[in-house]
């Protein structure tokens, strides 16, 4: 046994995972050594062999076929060691001399599957996966360009976790692609694995409370960004594309829209548009019109809402407050709950739960129509982290709306509007309308 | 954005002050109002397009810090009077109408918190916030104001043509110069960061135009004249007047408020702006945003201290002085510099 696979096999003691196996290469023994639960062994050693006979010369020897294979290397094994736990093979041969070379790997990623965060009403089914390369092949064949660049990079102290950004050159802006490509350069010995990592390397603040990234599990909706002159990131083992930079219009539109007729696809955005409103705009009003402004209702309507909130102690801005929240540990729980309770939470929680709450007085009739609209309504937005965002703001609404009324309840609109727009990605503004003419031909 | 900051501005004061100046008639003092305002945004516009890239603060430094001082010191002030009438008047308003229980100054703090938190993002924000806006509220105002011809008998109207110059000598109808001198001083301050189109500019002011007449028709062509002259805001009175069966709400006249308080909000973020970035560029040292928060304490407490309606219609007058030297001033000095300036280079 060399020198080398001696010092790999001390390293690897506390590894039991970890194989050193002796097989006959051009009639001499070699050791191969690797992680046999990221490495198909028998797949590897057939092609290996394979291979030796397809490059077979008369004269060749092992030395030579090394050669062919991977640079060889002596001596100093961190190399080996780095690359093994990088899922690679190493061929060692008796002199001390090795190679590394990539494996068959075991197969430890789910095939390409439908989404399971944004379904897909009649598109395109596939979605990304964890594997990074396997998420920049779908981008690839969904548009053959020559103009898609991929750049990678691997971040980290050990520069273990590949980070990919891709773009269409000529589509996209170059000042925010160099600024974001020296803004990752600068930051590449920071530690990667999530979207809040990914934000401190790109120099975001961690206390803005909408997202600037627009993330995506389609490989369409990130083509078409892409061709829009956007930056698309991936980090490896996450299966959304990270686009930059996002803006208030994609709260609103999904790409395979396009497959409906023009009038259909129109009137499903402005359903969306209102969605955002009704989440926004209904439990302030109704916090506004009850507690504050009564007067604005027609009488007889201002009556039957008194009447409903008849022996509701408390005030109206506590009763949305606790059915704001009752509603949120719901939504939450049944993101939680395995699928098949899943149902039963609903159940309990929407129509018993809610018919018993009005009945015990608690809160009045309309306060459960009210909330079910908005909880619903908030759904219509596109984007997990988006309607996240939105659920936040209408507390604010909410507070404003419970101080001032009416007013406040516009005042609110106004302030978030101006949040919104003070929101600046690499220059561009989140509300920023049309993004082909004022950033990328700019 | 010069829209809808004019029709915030309009719906409240400028009926008052014109139907108060006029007794007959009042398409000629509209019309002449008008005019005078588009003529002088002609001259603004065209002094400014000598010196592309360059807003009016540097204009004028570049003539020396004298005479930047005597140019800029009235706008300064007309800006800060604008301000504390603008927050008062509003804030009252409010209360009048809707939040009669609320007291003055709470009224008045969510009006400069939101002012001052936009302008002190800049002024980019300051127009997305007011495009987006536009967006928003913009159909709900207009649907409200076709309905405020629900009630209208159109033989008000008349007569048409027994023209009475009264109301130049009036003093209220100088006072209805508010709604048009206040904003248009911000296209010179905008240069460096935005490009607009004179054309387009002057498009939007005269789209204004219908609405400067009917807020002063609604009132009249509902109540008549005499009665009209009476309310203190004759146009909302002439809404809340308006009824439809298929509507929940019972006073639509409260959403057209807070429409109008909105676009009135932007307005005043970008007053306090424009007066932040003047006084930074005297005081270099002091941050921008801290100037601004300054302002806008200030306001607030001269807002607070003021004792009643009366002191502020004062105030108002006081302010017509440094709004017609902004008016006349202002237009013509950026036309002789720049003509001036363009023969020096020749």
């Amino acid at each position: 046994m060399g020198e080398v696979s001696k010092k790999v096999k001390k390293r690897f003691k506390n590894y039991d995972d970890f194989f050193q196996q002796e097989t006959y290469l051009y009639k001499e023994i070699v050791e191969i050594m690797g992680f046999n639960t990221l490495i198909n062994i028998p797949k590897t050693k057939d092609i290996l062999q394979e291979y030796t006979k397809s490059v077979h010369t008369p004269d060749m020897t092992l030395d030579d076929f090394l050669k062919t294979i991977g640079e060889v290397k002596e001596g100093n094994i961190d190399d080996a060691i780095q690359s093994i736990f990088e899922g690679k093979l190493i061929i060692c041969s008796n002199k001390g001399q090795y190679v590394v070379v990539d494996p068959i790997p075991k197969e430890l990623n789910r095939s390409i599957e439908p989404p399971s965060n944004e379904n897909v009403l009649q598109g395109s089914q596939s979605s990304f996966i964890e594997d990074l390369e396997t998420n920049i092949g779908l981008i690839r064949k969904e548009k053959t360009s020559e103009k898609l660049c991929v750049n990678s990079y691997s971040m980290g102290k050990r520069q273990n976790k590949k980070l990919a950004l891709l773009y269409i050159e000529g589509n996209v802006n170059k000042d925010i692609l160099s600024e974001m490509q020296n803004q990752i350069e600068k930051n590449i010995k920071k530690e990667l694995q999530n979207q809040q990592d990914l934000s401190n390397i790109l120099g975001f603040s961690p206390w803005l409370t909408m997202s600037k990234f627009h993330t995506s599990e389609l490989p369409s909706e990130a083509v078409k960004m892409l061709l829009q002159g956007r930056v698309v990131l991936f980090i490896d083992r996450l299966p959304i594309a990270f686009i930059l930079p996002s803006l208030i219009w994609d709260m609103f539109t999904i790409e395979n829209e396009h497959n409906y007729p023009y009038p259909l696809m129109i009137l499903i955005r402005v359903l969306r548009v209102l969605g955002l409103l009704t989440t926004l705009i209904v439990p302030g009003l109704y916090v506004a019109l009850v507690a504050v402004n009564p007067g604005v209702l027609r009488i007889e309507m201002a009556l039957s809402i008194a009447q409903s909130r008849q022996g509701v102690p408390y005030p109206a801005l506590v009763e949305v407050l606790i059915m704001l929240l009752i509603l949120e540990l719901i939504l939450e729980a049944s993101v939680r709950l395995p699928k098949s309770i899943g149902p039963t939470i609903t159940m309990v929680g929407g129509i018993i739960l809610g018919q018993a709450i009005v009945d015990a007085k608690l809160v009045s009739n309309l306060l459960i129509i009210i909330l079910a609209a908005t909880t619903i309504a908030n759904f219509t937005i596109v984007g997990v982290q988006n309607s996240l965002s939105i659920r936040l703001y209408k507390y604010l609404i909410v507070i404003f709306a419970s101080i001032y009324g009416v007013f406040g309840l516009l005042a609110g609109m106004l302030l978030i509007i101006a949040y919104l727009s003070s929101l600046k990605t690499f220059g561009v503004s989140y509300l920023n309308v049309n993004l082909e003419r004022d950033v990328i031909k700019r | 954005m010069y829209f809808i900051t004019h029709v915030g501005l309009i719906f409240f004061m400028y009926p008052t002050d014109i139907i108060e100046s006029a007794s007959r008639t009042h398409w000629v003092p509209i019309f002449i109002g008008m005019v005078f305002h588009l003529v002088f945004i002609w001259i603004y516009m065209k002094g400014l397009s000598y010196f592309p890239g360059k807003n009016i603060i540097d204009i004028y430094m570049e003539k020396g810090k004298g005479l930047s001082l005597i140019f800029l010191i009235p706008i300064i002030g007309y800006f800060f009077l604008a301000n504390i009438t603008t927050v008062r008047a509003y804030s009252e308003i409010i209360n009048i109408v809707f939040l009669s229980e609320t007291p003055l100054w709470a009224t008045m703090i969510p009006f400069l918190f939101i002012a001052t938190y936009i302008a002190a993002k800049g002024l980019n924000v300051i127009f997305h916030t007011a495009f987006i806006v536009a967006c928003v509220f913009l159909p709900l105002f207009l649907f409200i104001f076709i309905l405020s011809f629900q009630n209208v008998d159109w033989r008000y109207f008349f007569p048409l043509f027994d023209i009475d110059y009264s109301f130049i000598s009036n003093r209220s109808y100088y006072k209805s110069f508010f709604s048009f001198a206040g904003v248009f001083l911000f296209l010179g301050f905008i240069q460096p960061y935005h490009t607009y189109d004179r054309k387009k500019v002057l498009l939007s002011a005269i789209l204004l135009l219908p609405f400067f007449l009917f807020s002063v028709y609604v009132p009249i062509l509902t109540f008549g004249q005499a009665t009209s002259a009476t309310f203190q805001f004759p146009f909302v009175t002439a809404l809340d007047s308006v009824y439809i069966s298929w509507l929940v709400f019972d006073r639509i006249t409260m959403f057209f408020l807070i429409s109008l308080l909105i676009f009135i909000m932007i307005f005043l973020s970008l007053l306090l702006w424009m007066v932040s970035s003047i006084l930074v560029h005297f005081v270099p040292i002091v941050k921008h945003s801290y100037v601004l928060y300054f302002l806008s304490i200030l306001i607030f407490i001269i807002c607070v201290m003021l004792p009643d309606w009366k002191v502020v219609e004062k105030l108002f007058w006081w302010n017509t002085y440094f709004r017609f030297y902004v008016i006349l001033v202002i237009p013509f000095s950026v036309l002789i510099f720049g003509v001036r300036s363009k023969r020096k280079v020749r």
